[in-house]
């Protein structure tokens, strides 16, 4: 993932990406408890979620808690699977998701934990 | 660069947070709604025998098309809810502990594939017995002691 530079910072200051901090352990070893990064709230404007691709969504069963996640499969009837990193199996579970639970594409690092 | 945004972040931390946390918080498991579609399965296997094979009044046939959709859509949510438990519930750990784990959900898969197709008594009887199974093993990973029953 990349660093957070100039342009990032730049639309961030403008409000154009929102900076989140991560808790927990699934995107393990791409991001760590305490890291934080950028998001484009926007990015599915104009084109769909697509595979790989590292995104903030609402939990389905818990409207109030925002997860992170990356898109591990696109199904056909507009429903996305997504995935932690983490490869220990207790430590990731899936989500099926339809579009609009979708937040945010994550575009940058912020910064890590030290 | 990266010394500004630590700098950012260590002093004015990102107030709003987002979850990698490992598991859907729900974790409700029971291999009882398994065991309801299953027993539906049967019982709809046992009625569409109980028909008279030779009566092809619109009547009879029309019940005998409602038979078969309950019994092949009961059979199909048994195979999701098994598949649920199977690979959301079950973690490595317990296979350790019950190394026929794989092979005892497949086999219960697959026998919930032929009381969808097929009209077939032995095996739908069969698919309870693997789901009792199921649930001995389920409720032992909890450390509790859950009686097995049916409603039928």
């Amino acid at each position: 993932m990349r660093q957070s530079r100039g342009k990032e910072i730049f639309l961030w200051l403008i409000r154009l990406r929102q900076r989140y901090r991560v808790t927990g352990a699934s995107m393990r070893p791409l991001l760590t408890a305490g890291d934080e990064v950028l998001v484009d709230p926007q990015a599915y404007r104009s084109q769909p979620p697509r595979l790989g691709d590292i995104i903030i969504a609402r939990h389905p069963d818990q409207t109030d808690l925002q997860i992170i996640k990356r898109i591990n499969a696109v199904r056909e009837d507009g429903y996305y699977l997504l995935r932690g990193d983490n490869s220990d199996p207790t430590q990731s579970s899936a989500f099926l998701v339809p579009d609009w639970l979708i937040l945010g594409r994550v575009t940058s690092r912020f910064a890590s934990v030290k | 660069m990266k010394f500004l945004t630590s700098a950012i972040k260590e002093y004015f931390p990102a107030l709003n947070t987002v979850s990698a946390h490992c598991d859907g918080p729900c974790g409700i498991y029971d291999p009882a709604s398994a065991r309801i579609a299953a027993e539906a399965a049967l019982s709809m296997t046992k009625k569409i025998l109980a028909l008279d094979p030779n009566d092809s009044s619109h009547a009879t046939v029309n019940t005998l098309s409602r038979y078969i959709g309950i019994k092949e859509e009961q059979a199909h949510l048994a195979k999701t809810d098994l598949l649920v438990l199977w690979t959301d519930y079950f973690k490595p750990p317990h296979l350790e502990e019950y190394p026929d784990l794989h092979d005892t959900f497949w086999q219960a898969a697959k026998l919930c594939s032929a009381v969808k197709v097929e009209v077939n008594l032995e095996k739908a009887e069969e698919l309870l017995k693997a789901i009792e199974k199921i649930h001995t093993i389920f409720w032992a990973t909890k450390g509790r002691e859950v009686p097995y029953y049916t409603a039928g």
